[in-house]
C-alpha cells in the first residue's frame, strides 16, 4: 500500500497534478469519534476516566498537494474543549522521492504541540523506506515538543549543507554546531519527515487555535488551566487571574510554585498581588519552599524580606546553607537593619559561622562581629 | 620591577610610618612565568592579579627580585582566594618561595579575597628572589605579597584595603602625569577601535585606553567571538577591525588580531594605551574633566584630559563614574511595549527584573597523538553535573538573577570554568576522548549585556520591528533581534550554563545618533553594548559590526564637535546635515586592495 501510494504520488507529481482527492480517514480506534485513552505520544497529563468526543471546527491546515485538512476539537462530557486534533496526510519529498506521511496530531488549547498517534496501518518511514522504530517515534515526540527547534528558522536545504558554508544571518554562531545539533534533534535518516511534521505542528495553525481558544475563554477554563501541570496553561491562567482569584487559589499557586519549572516560579513571585506580602497566611506557603526552589526564585523571594513575618526570618536562619553569597548578604543586611534580632536567629547564624564546611561562613562571622559592636 | 623600586622609594620616605613593610603587587612581577595577569575585576576585588591558568597543568613559576630595605625577620602574607571553596581540596593551590626558602604552607585556600599567612623568614641579603609555585594548573590566584616586620595582618575589607594600599605605597591622590587629547576613547573593543580610527582620520588627536595587550574585546584572540552584522556606511573602517566567520573560539582569531592591531597602530594620531585600565572619571557641571587610568602591571597612573570622551568599555564605566544615567536588567513588557506573545516572559517580563543575557567563556580541545590525562575535578562537578562536551560555543553562557554581570563577573567567570572543566572531565571518561586535551580555555568573560547608558533616545525592539528611519539614523542593521535566556528556566534538569536564543526577524532597522551620546553628561559619547537601548532592543545590535558602526559614527561626530566647539547633542540640533553628509561620504572612500 505504502509503495503504491508513493508511486502514485510521484506519478501525479510528474504529470503536474497539484491536488489529490480527500484524505483517507483513520480507520483505528478514533473511528468511533471518541477517545478515552491518551494519544500514544502525549505531553500533557491525562485524567483517568476522561472521555473526549471530536467535534468539527472551522479551522484547517493547508497541505501542499493535499488541500485543506480539517481540525477537530476534542471536548469532554461537559462539552468543554480539551484538545485539538487533525488527521494529517502529507507528502514528504527528498531528492525527488515522495511518500505520504500519515499521522494524527494533537494540539493544546493554546495551539502548542500536545502529542501524536501513529496510523496503525501506515507506519512512519525513513528516507530508505525503513519503518520507524519505537525509539524513532519517541525522538520525533521529543523534537515536536521543542518549540524553538533548530528546524524552526532554517530552510530544509540549509540543514543538510556543510556547516562552514553559509553565513547565517543573525546567529551568534552557526558553524560547527549546526549539523551536530540537527543530528541530535531529528530521527536519523528521517530529516525530511521530521522537518515536515515540525512545521505542520508549529505552523500557522498554532495562532489559529489560540485565537479560537481566546474567543471561548471563561473563568472555568482559566481555573482548569491553573489546575493543569502544563506550564503554558499555568502561565496563561496566572496572567488572566484577578487579585481575588489569586487569593482564593493561593494554595494551588503555592503548589505550582513548588512543583513548576523555574520560569513559572519566577513569574509567580514577581506577580503575586501586594495583599500576599501583607498577609502572613498568604505568603508563608511560598517561603516554605525556599530551600526547594531554584536560585532565581529564591532571590525573588528574598526581595520581599521587608514584608516577611519574623517566623520567616527565623526559618531562613536555618536555610543559610542553600543561599548563594549575594543571597546571604541580602539576608544579613536585612537583619542588620532591624532594631532587634530574635536570639534564636542569632544562634543559628552563629552555628553557621562556626561550621567549617560552609563556604560563606566568613560572611556570617563578619556580620556577627559588626552586630556585636 | 620598576614599580617595586618605586614602592621602595616611597618606603624609604615613609620609613617612620611603615618601618619594614613591603607590598609586592603580583602583577608587577619581573616575569609572570606561566601565570597570566587578570585585570578584569579590579573594581570589585581591588587589583589586577596573577592567575595560574594552566587548564589542569601546573604553570611555570612567576618570579621577581625584591629589594629588601633591611635584613631582618619578615612575616609574610599573600592575598589570595580559594575560587571554589567546598568539601574538596582547593583547586587553585600554590606555594611561595623566598630566596632558598620553600614555604610549606599551601596557599589559595581561604574563602573570599583576603590574606593568608605564609610564615616568617629571615632575610639576610638585600636582593631576594620571590617565586610563586603553582601546584595544580587550575586557576590559583595571587594578588599581592606583603612582607612586614610586624606580625599584623593587613586589612581585608575592600574599602580599608584600598586606603591601606595607597598609604603603604605612598601614592598621591591624583596621577602626576596628565595628557591632553581631542578625544579620549576608553575600551578597545571593535566599537572603541572604530571610534578612534574615524576620529583620527578627521584629524583628531586620540587616546585609546584598553586594559588588555591586544585590541578587539570580544573579537580578540583572547575571547574569540566572530563579528556579525553589516557594515552600514563604514565598510572601509570596519574591514580593518572585524573577523572572518570562523567558529567562535577558533584559533583563526589570531590572524584577525594581527590585522586589527596593525591597522590601529598605523594611525599616527592615535596614542594607543594597551594594558591601561581606566578606574575613574570625574565630571563637573555634567562635563567630564578627565579619566584616570592605571597600567595593569606596573601600576603607573595617568590622567587623560579631553573635551570629549567615548565610553566603549562595554560596562559603561566612564558614564557610571561620571554620574551618567544608566539602566540594567529587563524592563517590564509595558515600559516600551516590547511584547512578543509567543515567548512571553522569556522575551519581556510582566514585571521588570534584573535578569540580563549572560556571559560566555569559549573553549576547545583537540585530539593528540598520544593518550592525554586530565586530573579529577570534584570541585567542578556540582556545576557540570553529568554534562559532557569537548568544546564550547556561544551557548556556553551564564546569567543568574543574584549575580550582576559587572559586580559578580569573577564568580560568573569561575562558574563557567567549573562548567568547562567538569564537562570536559565527563567527556574524557569515554575511550574515544582518551587522546583529547584541552587546547584553549578563555579566562576572560565575554559579556553580552551589562550597563546601558541612557541617551536622548532609547533604542527599543519597536524601533527594530518598525524599521523606523530616524532623521539621524547613523547605524543600520539587518540582523534579527536575538535575545538569549538560560535553558534551566524551562527545565531544571538542564545545565545552568547553557542558553538558548530567540530570534525575531525584522526589516532593516536603524539606530539614531541620539542613542549614542549621554542624556545628562554633556561631553560623553557611547558606542558598543553600553549604548542607549532597552534590554530587548540590545538583542539585535549588540554584535560587533553593528557596535563598530556606532564607534565610527561617534568618531565622526566628535570631529564636528571639535570643529564647531559644541557638545554631542548640538551636532544633532545644529549640524545634522553636515554630520550625515560626512557619514555618507565614508561610502565613497576607496578601500585599499590590501584591506579588502
Amino acid at each position: 500500500m505504502k509503495i503504491q501510494l508513493g508511486i502514485l504520488l510521484i506519478f501525479f507529481a510528474a504529470i503536474g497534478f497539484a491536488q489529490f482527492g480527500p484524505q483517507t480517514p483513520f480507520s483505528d480506534r478514533f473511528g468511533q469519534n471518541s477517545m478515552n485513552l491518551p494519544p500514544e505520544f502525549y505531553s500533557l497529563e491525562w485524567n483517568g476516566g476522561m472521555q473526549l468526543k471530536a467535534k468539527p471546527t472551522d479551522l484547517s491546515i493547508e497541505i501542499d498537494s493535499m488541500g485543506a485538512q480539517e481540525i477537530n476539537v476534542l471536548v469532554d462530557l461537559k462539552d468543554r474543549p480539551v484538545l485539538y486534533t487533525s488527521d494529517i496526510s502529507t507528502p514528504v519529498c527528498a531528492d525527488g522521492d515522495c511518500r505520504l506521511m500519515d499521522i494524527r496530531l494533537y494540539w493544546t488549547l493554546l495551539g502548542e504541540y500536545a502529542g501524536f498517534d501513529r496510523y496503525p496501518n501506515s507506519p512512519l518511514t525513513k528516507h530508505d523506506h525503513d519503518e520507524f522504530l519505537s525509539a524513532d517515534y519517541r525522538k520525533l515526540h521529543q523534537l515536536l515538543m521543542d518549540d524553538n527547534s533548530i528546524l524552526k528558522r532554517r530552510k530544509i536545504d540549509e540543514l543538510v549543507k556543510k556547516p562552514e558554508q553559509p553565513e547565517m544571518e543573525g546567529v551568534d554562531a552557526v558553524a560547527g554546531a549546526t549539523i551536530k545539533e540537527v543530528k541530535e534533534s531529528v530521527v536519523g535518516g528521517a530529516l525530511y519527515s521530521c522537518y515536515t511534521a515540525w512545521h505542520l505542528v508549529h505552523g500557522p495553525i498554532k495562532d489559529a487555535i489560540q485565537k479560537r481558544t481566546l474567543s471561548l475563554v471563561d473563568n472555568d477554563m482559566v481555573l482548569r488551566m491553573l489546575g493543569s501541570n502544563n506550564t503554558d496553561y499555568q502561565m496563561f491562567a496566572l496572567k488572566r487571574m484577578t487579585e481575588e482569584q489569586y487569593a482564593a487559589n493561593y494554595l494551588r499557586i503555592a503548589q505550582i510554585f513548588e512543583d513548576g519549572v523555574p520560569l513559572i516560579r519566577t513569574f509567580i513571585v514577581k506577580n503575586l498581588p501586594d495583599r500576599f506580602w501583607n498577609s502572613e497566611r498568604l505568603q508563608i506557603p511560598f517561603w516554605d519552599n525556599f530551600s526547594e526552589v531554584d536560585i532565581n526564585s529564591r532571590s525573588l523571594l528574598l526581595d520581599n524580606l521587608k514584608n516577611s513575618p519574623v517566623s520567616v526570618l527565623e526559618n531562613l536562619s536555618q536555610e543559610l546553607s542553600v543561599m548563594t553569597k549575594n543571597q546571604l548578604n541580602l539576608y544579613l543586611m536585612h537583619l542588620a537593619e532591624l532594631k532587634q534580632i530574635k536570639p534564636s536567629i542569632l544562634t543559628n547564624i552563629e552555628i553557621f559561622a562556626n561550621s567549617p564546611s560552609e563556604t560563606y561562613a566568613y560572611l556570617a562571622t563578619d556580620f556577627l562581629k559588626d552586630y556585636k559592636l | 620591577m620598576k614599580s617595586i623600586l618605586l614602592i621602595l622609594c616611597f618606603y624609604l620616605i615613609s620609613l617612620g610610618l611603615y618601618g619594614q613593610d613591603l607590598l609586592i603587587e603580583a602583577e608587577s612581577f619581573d616575569s609572570p612565568g606561566g601565570w597570566v595577569i587578570d585585570p578584569q575585576f579590579v573594581q570589585q576585588m581591588g587589583s589586577p592579579y596573577l592567575m595560574a591558568h594552566g587548564m589542569g597543568n601546573p604553570v611555570k613559576n612567576a618570579t621577581t627580585v625584591v629589594n629588601f630595605p633591611e635584613t631582618s625577620t619578615y612575616h609574610i602574607w599573600v592575598r589570595t582566594m580559594n575560587w571554589v571553596p567546598g568539601e574538596w581540596e582547593a583547586p587553585g593551590r600554590f606555594q611561595l618561595k623566598v630566596g632558598d626558602t620553600d614555604f610549606e604552607k599551601v596557599l589559595g585556600k581561604r574563602s573570599g579575597w583576603g590574606w593568608e599567612y605564609v610564615g616568617a623568614t629571615e632575610i639576610s641579603t638585600k636582593f631576594e628572589k620571590v617565586e610563586l609555585i603553582d601546584l595544580t594548573g587550575f586557576n590559583g590566584r595571587c594578588d599581592a605579597i606583603y612582607f612586614s616586620a610586624k606580625n599584623e595582618e593587613p586589612p581585608s575589607s575592600p574599602k580599608k584595603l584600598a586606603s591601606w594600599r595607597m598609604t603603604i605605597a605612598q601614592e598621591p591622590n591624583a596621577p602626576k602625569q596628565h595628557q591632553a587629547y581631542d578625544l579620549v576613547v576608553v575600551g578597545g573593543g571593535i566599537a572603541g577601535c572604530a571610534a578612534s580610527i574615524a576620529a583620527a582620520e578627521q584629524g583628531l588627536k586620540v587616546a585609546l585606553i584598553h586594559d588588555r595587550p591586544m585590541l578587539g574585546g570580544n573579537a580578540s584572540a583572547e575571547i574569540r567571538v566572530h563579528t556579525l552584522g553589516i557594515y552600514g556606511h563604514f565598510e572601509r573602517i570596519l574591514k580593518k577591525l572585524d573577523t572572518e566567520h570562523y567558529p567562535n573560539g577558533s584559533a583563526e582569531a589570531k590572524l584577525d588580531q594581527k590585522k586589527r592591531d596593525d591597522n590601529v597602530k598605523s594611525y599616527e594620531n592615535i596614542d594607543l594605551y594597551l594594558n591601561w585600565r581606566a578606574y575613574d572619571a570625574v565630571a563637573e557641571n555634567n562635563t567630564i574633566q578627565y579619566v584616570d587610568a592605571r597600567h595593569t602591571s606596573s601600576g603607573e597612573r595617568k590622567r587623560f584630559e579631553a573635551p570629549y570622551f567615548v565610553d566603549s568599555t562595554g560596562d559603561g564605566w566612564v558614564g557610571f563614574w561620571a554620574g551618567a544615567d544608566f539602566s540594567y536588567g529587563r524592563e517590564s513588557v509595558d515600559t516600551y511595549g516590547e511584547e512578543w506573545e509567543e515567548w512571553g516572559e522569556l522575551w519581556s517580563p510582566n514585571e521588570e527584573d534584573n535578569a540580563v543575557m549572560g556571559s560566555s567563556v569559549l573553549w576547545g580541545s583537540k585530539v593528540m597523538d598520544t593518550e592525554q590525562k586530565f586530573p579529577e575535578v570534584p570541585w567542578a562537578m556540582p556545576v557540570a553535573k553529568a554534562y559532557e562536551e569537548v568544546n564550547g560555543e556561544w551557548q556556553w553562557e551564564f546569567s543568574r538573577n543574584d549575580l550582576n554581570q559587572i559586580d559578580d563577573a569573577e564568580e560568573i567567570r569561575d562558574h563557567m570554568l567549573r562548567a568547562i572543566y567538569g564537562s570536559f572531565s565527563n567527556a574524557k571518561e569515554h575511550p574515544e576522548n582518551a587522546t583529547r586535551r584541552l587546547e584553549w580555555v578563555s579566562y576572560l568573560v565575554g559579556k553580552r549585556e551589562s550597563r546601558r547608558l541612557v541617551g536622548d533616545h532609547i533604542f527599543t525592539f519597536n524601533d527594530a520591528k518598525a524599521g523606523t528611519k530616524f532623521p539621524d539614523a547613523v547605524v543600520q542593521e539587518t540582523r534579527e533581534v536575538d535575545v538569549h535566556y538560560q535553558t534551566v528556566l524551562e527545565d531544571e534538569k538542564n545545565p545552568d550554563f547553557i542558553s538558548e536564543a530567540l530570534f525575531y526577524k525584522t526589516p532593516r532597522y536603524y539606530i539614531p545618533y541620539r542613542s549614542l551620546y549621554s542624556k545628562n553628561i554633556d561631553n560623553l559619547f557611547m558606542a558598543g553594548r553600553n549604548f542607549s537601548t532597552s534590554h530587548v532592543g540590545l538583542g539585535g545590535p549588540r554584535v560587533m559590526r553593528t557596535t563598530g558602526q556606532m564607534g565610527a559614527a561617534v568618531g565622526l561626530a566628535a570631529s564636528l564637535c571639535k570643529k564647531y566647539d559644541v557638545n554631542p547633542r548640538q551636532v544633532y540640533t545644529g549640524y545634522l546635515k553636515e554630520y550625515l553628509d560626512l557619514i555618507e561620504s565614508q561610502k565613497y572612500i576607496k578601500i585599499p586592495k590590501s584591506k579588502q
